[in-house]
C-alpha cells in the first residue's frame, strides 16, 4: 500500500538521517510525532496503559526496521501504518483473551465486588478523556470511523493517505469519514454549529418579547 | 443519503467540528515514556555500528568451511583407505614380537639385535627371545654372543 513515490518530506529526511546513524534526527522526528501518535492510540484503544504499550511498540518497530526504511511516502503515512497494524493486533489479542476467559470472568464476577470504571487504575485516564461530549461521541464511534477521523485531525492526512495507512479503498475511507462527521456533529453544542447560534438568538429574542411585561 | 458537500467542507478544514476537536485537551505521552523511547533509539545505533556486515561475513565463511569439511574432510580419505589399513593391521599382528626379519637384506647389526633379545628376555618373553635368538644365529652363525642373549 506504500508503493507510490512522493517528494521527500522533512520527516522522511530526518528518518533517513537516523537510519544513517544520526540519533539527533530521531529526537526531532519523535518530538514532531509523539503527540499525534499518542492521542491516536489513546483514543483508539481508550486505555492509557495499553496506549503507552502500543506507543512504545510502534517506535520500537521504527527503530528496529530503520535499516530497511525507504522514503516511498510521507513519514506520517509510514508511522501511522505501523500504528494501525499494532492497534489491530492489539484488538485481536484482546478479543482472543476475552473469548478464552469468558467463563473464568463469570466465576470471578460472582466473587469480586463491582468497581466503577472510573475508579479502576486503567480507567482513570480513559474517564478523563471522555469528559467532553465530543470525545464521548468519538469514543462511541466504530473504531474504523474513529480511526479515519483521528488520522485526519491528528496528522492532516488526506483521504488517499488514510486509505494507504488503513489498507482500504478511497470510497471506504470517504464513507467512514462521512459517518464519523455526521455522528460527531450531533454531539456539538448548538453554539458550535454555523447558523444555529443566530436562529437560537432570534428565537430567544422573540420569546423575550412575548414574555416582556406590557 | 449524505449532503454532497459535507465531506468536502470538512476536508477543506476550519469547520466547527475540527475547531472543537482541536480545542479539546491534548494529552501527551508521559516523560518516562519519552526517555525510554529516546534511549532505545540511541542504544540501537550504539550497539551495532558495523556488526551486521561482520556477522554476515562470518556466517558465510563458517558455511563455506563446513561445506569444504564435508566434501574434502578426513571421513572421505578414511573411507577410501579402509581395506589397506585392515591388511596392514593384520600383518602387524602376525609379527607383533618379531623384532627383525630373517631376510638378509633387512637384517640389523648383531650387537643391537642381541641387545633387543636381552631386553625381551628381561621383559619375560622368554619363548619369543629364544626364537629370535635362533633367527639371530641363522643370520650370524659365527657371531660370539654374551651371556644375556644366550638361551638357557
Amino acid at each position: 500500500m506504500l508503493e507510490r513515490m512522493e517528494p521527500l518530506d522533512e520527516d522522511a529526511r530526518l528518518m533517513l538521517r537516523y537510519r544513517d546513524g544520526d540519533t539527533a534526527a530521531f529526537s526531532a522526528l519523535y518530538s514532531r510525532h509523539k503527540g499525534p501518535l499518542y492521542r491516536y492510540l489513546l483514543r483508539q484503544v481508550r486505555n492509557a496503559v495499553l496506549a503507552a504499550d502500543l506507543f512504545q511498540e510502534v517506535w520500537s518497530h521504527v527503530v528496529a526496521t530503520r535499516a530497511r526504511y525507504e522514503a516511498r511516502a510521507k513519514f506520517a503515512t509510514y508511522l501511522f501504518h505501523i500504528a494501525h497494524n499494532c492497534t489491530i493486533d492489539s484488538f485481536r489479542r484482546d478479543l482472543r483473551a476475552k473469548r478464552s476467559s469468558r467463563s473464568d470472568e463469570a466465576d470471578a464476577q460472582a466473587l469480586e465486588p463491582e468497581v466503577p470504571e472510573y475508579q479502576r487504575p486503567d480507567g482513570i485516564a480513559e474517564f478523563a478523556e471522555q469528559q467532553s461530549a465530543l470525545l464521548a461521541a468519538l469514543g462511541a464511534l466504530p473504531h474504523e470511523q474513529r480511526e479515519a477521523f483521528l488520522l485526519h485531525e491528528e496528522t492532516g492526512l488526506t483521504i488517499e493517505e488514510i486509505a494507504r495507512v488503513t489498507a482500504v479503498g478511497l470510497e471506504t475511507v470517504k464513507s467512514r469519514l462521512r459517518y464519523a462527521i455526521r455522528k460527531l456533529k450531533k454531539s456539538l453544542l448548538p453554539a458550535h454549529l454555523p447558523g444555529v447560534q443566530p436562529l437560537r438568538a432570534a428565537r430567544d429574542l422573540k420569546a423575550d418579547r412575548l414574555n416582556a411585561p406590557a | 443519503m449524505h449532503p454532497p458537500d459535507e465531506l468536502d467542507d470538512y476536508l477543506r478544514g476550519g469547520t466547527p467540528l475540527s475547531r472543537q476537536y482541536q480545542s479539546e485537551s491534548a494529552p501527551a505521552p508521559p516523560h518516562a515514556l519519552d526517555r525510554r523511547v529516546l534511549k532505545a533509539s540511541r542504544q540501537a545505533h550504539d550497539r551495532s555500528p558495523c556488526l551486521a556486515p561482520l556477522a554476515f561475513a562470518a556466517s558465510v565463511l563458517l558455511s563455506m568451511a563446513l561445506v569444504l569439511a564435508i566434501v574434502f574432510g578426513p571421513q572421505t580419505v578414511k573411507h577410501g583407505n579402509d581395506a589397506p589399513r585392515l591388511v596392514r593391521t593384520a600383518a602387524r599382528a602376525d609379527t607383533a614380537l618379531r623384532l627383525y626379519s630373517s631376510d638378509p637384506l633387512r637384517v640389523r647389526a648383531p650387537a643391537a639385535w642381541l641387545a633387543d633379545i636381552a631386553a625381551m628376555r628381561r621383559a619375560g618373553h622368554t619363548r619369543e627371545a629364544d626364537a629370535e635368538f635362533r633367527r639371530f644365529r641363522s643370520a650370524y652363525p659365527g657371531y660370539s654372543t654374551g651371556a644375556p642373549a644366550n638361551p638357557p
